[in-house]
């Protein structure tokens, strides 16, 4: 471990991240809402201090990086960047206490969108922008960004590469890590723009398209209003966001080539296919069930629903119903979403599309190889064999999930929350979703979690994000030996 | 450029990674799973798993468009299918094929045909043994590099702990200075582009830059009469050992051909005539004294076995032979080899790696990486009217730090440089160079091509 050469890396990481913080500082200028001096103290440290850094630790070798240190630069990297990220809170007072703040910037890093403000509307336009910049950079991934930013990268790119992007199987769109990187944040950006220019078609303010748009394509699920996306009340804002926030759930390879001209990608991508099915399934399953209890009108029932399982489906986590009220079909479709996840390689969190059906197809050879106990059979992802050390490694990924979320639920109890609240927060962090059920439900926020819990959580979120393993290799001590 | 590369052994695994290094995007095709890992983990270019005589795969690392492709599996037909296919799904495509069955070489104007070419043909035995006749001609060195077809020579010498040039400054050399200029000294580990205060000190490798027609003054300062070479063993009468014995069959060396197979032999001297062909075991060591390998110039040892070739290059040194080149096929041997005092080694699949990169850098840079120092590059560049460095002395023109001129080309003239000396337009310019010095001096070179 040359800890020389990942504390100069995080500290490029962190000069970028203080330079991201001028948008909105521009923001804090238009609209002149005293978040300016905050905000000029927080780029100053955080890209002074990344500026230090970079200076003072000797460089090695800056093209080679073991895979090791490699996950060391990207856990770390998310650490500090949820810290940095906390300083323009702390500095307005918007939010006082560092815990806090901290689990605000990190909610936004992670794209977890869990808050703990109670009055969102009274932040200043320029942090309300912050909020949501932070999950818009945190959904295609910092280190993703600052490897199609910095050249110099190299072979070290691809270890930082494999250990932030949310995927099983990493793949190359170009030839080279930087080019991936940058053709990522192209498509990221094109379908952002797209869905900025059709809120504001719609009526909505400039300002909460961008914000929205910034939410909505991360997965993210801030919102610049108390009320979340309800608020407006309007069906045709719910549906845009309901079809972004399936865009955005989509691996965004995909949305590459279909860009590239393959428009017939989406429908042979098996995973896609058993996305999309999945979502329409439990769409027409939740607005069966709502019909008539809840809601009076179909339309309506389903006008909900889409919007609410795409929402918790891809871990978006926007709010237009208060599904608690939901009968209790509907709101165990939600938990089961808020576990499954979207595709690989989208911005969204949890488990993930791909995982689920190699799983199910592991599992089913083993039931095959009962009946035909010479049978070779080997497991196919459309056309293509998986190999078995990535179903390995998935069934590794699935018991580490379920193990880490057991723990943390009866860490949560023991803090004296109750049964519901103690396994929704922990679902809806790790899973980086947000909103959850009980104390944490949909008009409820996170403030009342106890400070302590809240660290479990933001544990959790950055867990869920960096996808577990990238994070949790640092925890065990054969990783530090030389 | 967008380059396709056939194979991830270790030829186009090194190929692969000099040219992702030099910010080419590369496209590797492998069939073997564990191969496609290590350049995943290893390299910045995309890995594609497949075989490289599928059209479909072809079409899926990107063919279209792609600037070359090399094929450089150990299956001279994979290929030559390769290219191809290659040639069907695109136009413009340049092919580069390695191919180790010499018979191919000797039919090459097949590929030349319109429709099917391929571009290069690189045949990693010949390359080897056009690198060792190399070393004939200067059998003090231990290393002999053509730049500008031949006409300017890099020489490396390691120092003796005899050598008259034991402790001398370089400024010492003045009177030499206009056709001998020490470009790299390696020392160990480290490398050291040199100054003038400098001092050689033993076991150095030291590369200079002379022309063709002065060699005989390096003899001269290293106090050595120029003694032609006139005696070589070769051991293993393979293909490579055929090959080489033919080409001294027809100078006045005298040439001996040990080979252990006896059939083989009979047939080895039906080909030759003058190269005295024994029958008997290289590793043998009272067949070797009983063949006067104490006056050997040069023992080189080709068999197919590259272990056995390593002993046998110790056993022939310690009987007396002044020089050993020794065979080896596995790169990783290599720096393992230098240490144990074994003074050159030639290898198939180096010198393959090093003419594919010649070629694809099209003279712009010519890759030397000497075989004790990947670090060191020389470099030939043509210097553009536009330009900084053009009509400057060279004491005025700011190189980065760990780069040297070596050696100027003017049309007929060859100028080893000093610093009074100015760089004219269209020069072409011999430069050493450290690796973090090149993305330097490629700016400095080009860095005006952006006001055209």
């Amino acid at each position: 471990m040359r800890f020389q050469q990942i504390f100069r890396l995080i500290g490029i990481l962190n000069f970028f991240l203080g330079l991201s913080m001028l948008a909105p500082l521009c923001v804090s200028l238009i609209y002149s809402d005293g978040s300016f001096a905050p905000l000029v103290y927080s780029i100053l440290i955080t890209s002074g201090s990344g500026l230090i850094v970079f200076f003072f630790a000797r460089r090695i070798d800056s093209s080679s990086l073991s895979q090791r240190e490699g996950m060391a630069v990207v856990t770390l990297g998310w650490v500090s960047a949820g810290f940095f990220g906390a300083l323009p809170f702390l500095f307005s007072d918007s939010i006082s206490s560092i815990t806090n703040a901290y689990f605000e910037s990190i909610s936004g890093f992670t794209t977890t969108g869990a808050t703990i403000l109670s009055d969102i509307e009274a932040l200043p336009k320029g942090l309300l922008f912050w909020r949501s910049l932070t999950q818009w950079m945190g959904g295609m991934g910092i280190i993703v960004l600052s490897i199609a930013i910095l050249p110099f990268l190299g072979v070290g790119g691809m270890q930082l590469y494999k250990a932030e992007i949310p995927s099983p199987v990493v793949d190359k769109l170009q030839p080279r890590i930087s080019e991936t990187a940058k053709s990522l944040w192209k498509v990221y950006l094109l379908i952002t723009l797209l869905e900025i220019g059709l809120l504001c078609l719609g009526g909505m303010p400039l300002f909460d398209s961008i914000c929205h748009a910034f939410c909505t394509m991360p997965t993210g699920g801030f919102s610049t209003l108390n009320g979340s996306i309800a608020q407006f009340n309007s069906a045709y804002f719910e549906g845009v966001i309901t079809l972004f926030m399936i865009l955005a759930g989509i691996n965004f390879a995909l949305h590459f080539k279909f860009l590239k001209g393959d428009f017939k990608v989406f429908g042979r991508d098996p995973e896609c296919r058993a996305f999309l099915l999945i979502l329409a399934i439990l769409i027409l399953l939740v607005t069966w069930n709502t019909y008539g209890t809840v809601y009076s009108t179909v339309i309506e029932a389903f006008r909900y629903a889409a919007f609410q399982v795409s929402s918790i489906i891809t871990t978006t986590g926007f709010v237009t119903a208060n599904y608690e009220q939901w009968p209790a079909l509907s709101q165990i479709i939600l938990v089961l979403c808020m576990f499954l996840g979207a595709m690989a390689g989208s911005t969204g969190g949890a488990i993930k599309i791909v995982r689920i059906i190699l799983l199910v197809k592991h599992g089913y050879r083993e039931i095959f190889t009962l009946i035909h106990p010479h049978a070779i059979r080997s497991i196919k992802l459309g056309k293509k064999p998986v190999p078995p050390d990535v179903v390995n490694s998935i069934g590794g990924f699935l018991i580490l999930y379920l193990g880490i979320c057991i723990v943390a639920v009866i860490f949560m109890s023991g803090l004296g929350l109750n049964t519901v609240t103690s396994f929704a927060s922990v679902a809806a962090t790790i899973g980086n979703v947000g909103p959850g059920f009980g104390l944490v439900g949909p008009v409820n926020n996170y403030l009342s979690i106890p400070d302590v819990g809240k660290w479990v959580l933001i544990f959790c979120m950055i867990l869920g994000r960096l996808e577990i393993y990238t994070v949790i290799i640092l925890l065990v001590p054969a990783y530090w030996r030389k | 450029m967008k380059i396709i590369i056939i194979g991830a052994g270790e030829v186009g695994f090194n190929i692969a990674q000099r040219l992702s290094e030099e910010n080419h995007d590369v496209v590797v095709i492998e069939k073997d799973p564990v191969k496609i890992r290590s350049v995943q983990n290893a390299l910045d270019v995309q890995a594609i798993e497949g075989s490289g005589t599928n059209p479909s795969i072809l079409q899926d690392a990107g063919i279209q468009d792609s600037d070359i492709i090399v094929a450089a599996t150990d299956n001279d037909e994979a290929n030559l299918f390769a290219c191809f296919y290659a040639q069907y799904l695109t136009d413009f495509i340049t092919k580069i094929a390695r191919v180790k069955n010499p018979d191919y070489m000797k039919h090459r104007e097949i590929f030349k045909q319109d429709s099917f070419t391929i571009d290069l043909l690189i045949n990693s035995q010949s390359e080897m043994v056009a690198s060792i006749l190399k070393l004939t001609e200067v059998p003090i060195a231990s290393e002999v590099i053509d730049f500008v077809d031949g006409r300017v020579k890099l020489i490396g010498i390691t120092i003796k702990e005899d050598s008259p040039l034991v402790g001398r400054k370089l400024s010492s050399f003045q009177e030499y200075e206009n056709s001998i200029l020490v470009g790299v000294i390696i020392r160990g580990e480290k490398v050291v582009v040199p100054k003038g205060e400098d001092v050689i000190q033993a076991n150095d490798l030291v590369y200079m830059v002379t022309r063709r027609e002065d060699i005989q003054n390096i003899f001269r300062i290293m106090q050595i009469r120029r003694e032609g070479l006139s005696r070589v063993m070769i051991v293993g009468g393979g293909e490579t050992g055929l090959a080489l014995a033919e080409s001294l069959d027809a100078t006045t060396i005298n040439t001996k051909l040990i080979e252990k197979d006896g059939q083989r032999c009979l047939e080895l001297a039906e080909k030759l005539e003058k190269v005295v062909v024994l029958n008997g075991d290289g590793t043998d060591r009272e067949f070797l004294i009983e063949e006067n390998v104490d006056e050997v110039d040069i023992m080189m040892v080709l068999t197919g076995d590259e272990e056995n070739n390593v002993l046998i290059s110790l056993l022939g040194k310690a009987l007396g032979a002044k020089k050993t080149v020794t065979k080896i096929a596995k790169l990783s041997y290599i720096p393992l080899v230098s240490t144990i005092g074994i003074d050159t080694v030639v290898s198939p699949r180096l010198s393959a790696i090093r003419a594919i990169l010649q070629y694809i850098r099209k003279g712009k840079v010519v890759c030397v990486a000497p075989l004790k120092a990947e670090a060191v590059e020389a470099i030939e560049f043509e210097a553009l009217e536009t330009s900084d460095i053009v009509n400057t002395p060279l004491s005025k023109v700011k190189f980065p730090k760990g780069a040297i001129v070596g050696a100027i080309v003017r049309e007929e003239e060859i100028i080893i440089p000093r610093g009074h000396n100015m760089i004219k337009p269209h020069d072409h310019l011999i430069i050493f160079a450290l690796k973090d010095a090149i993305p330097k001096l490629e700016k400095l070179f080009t860095v005006k091509l952006e006001y055209f």
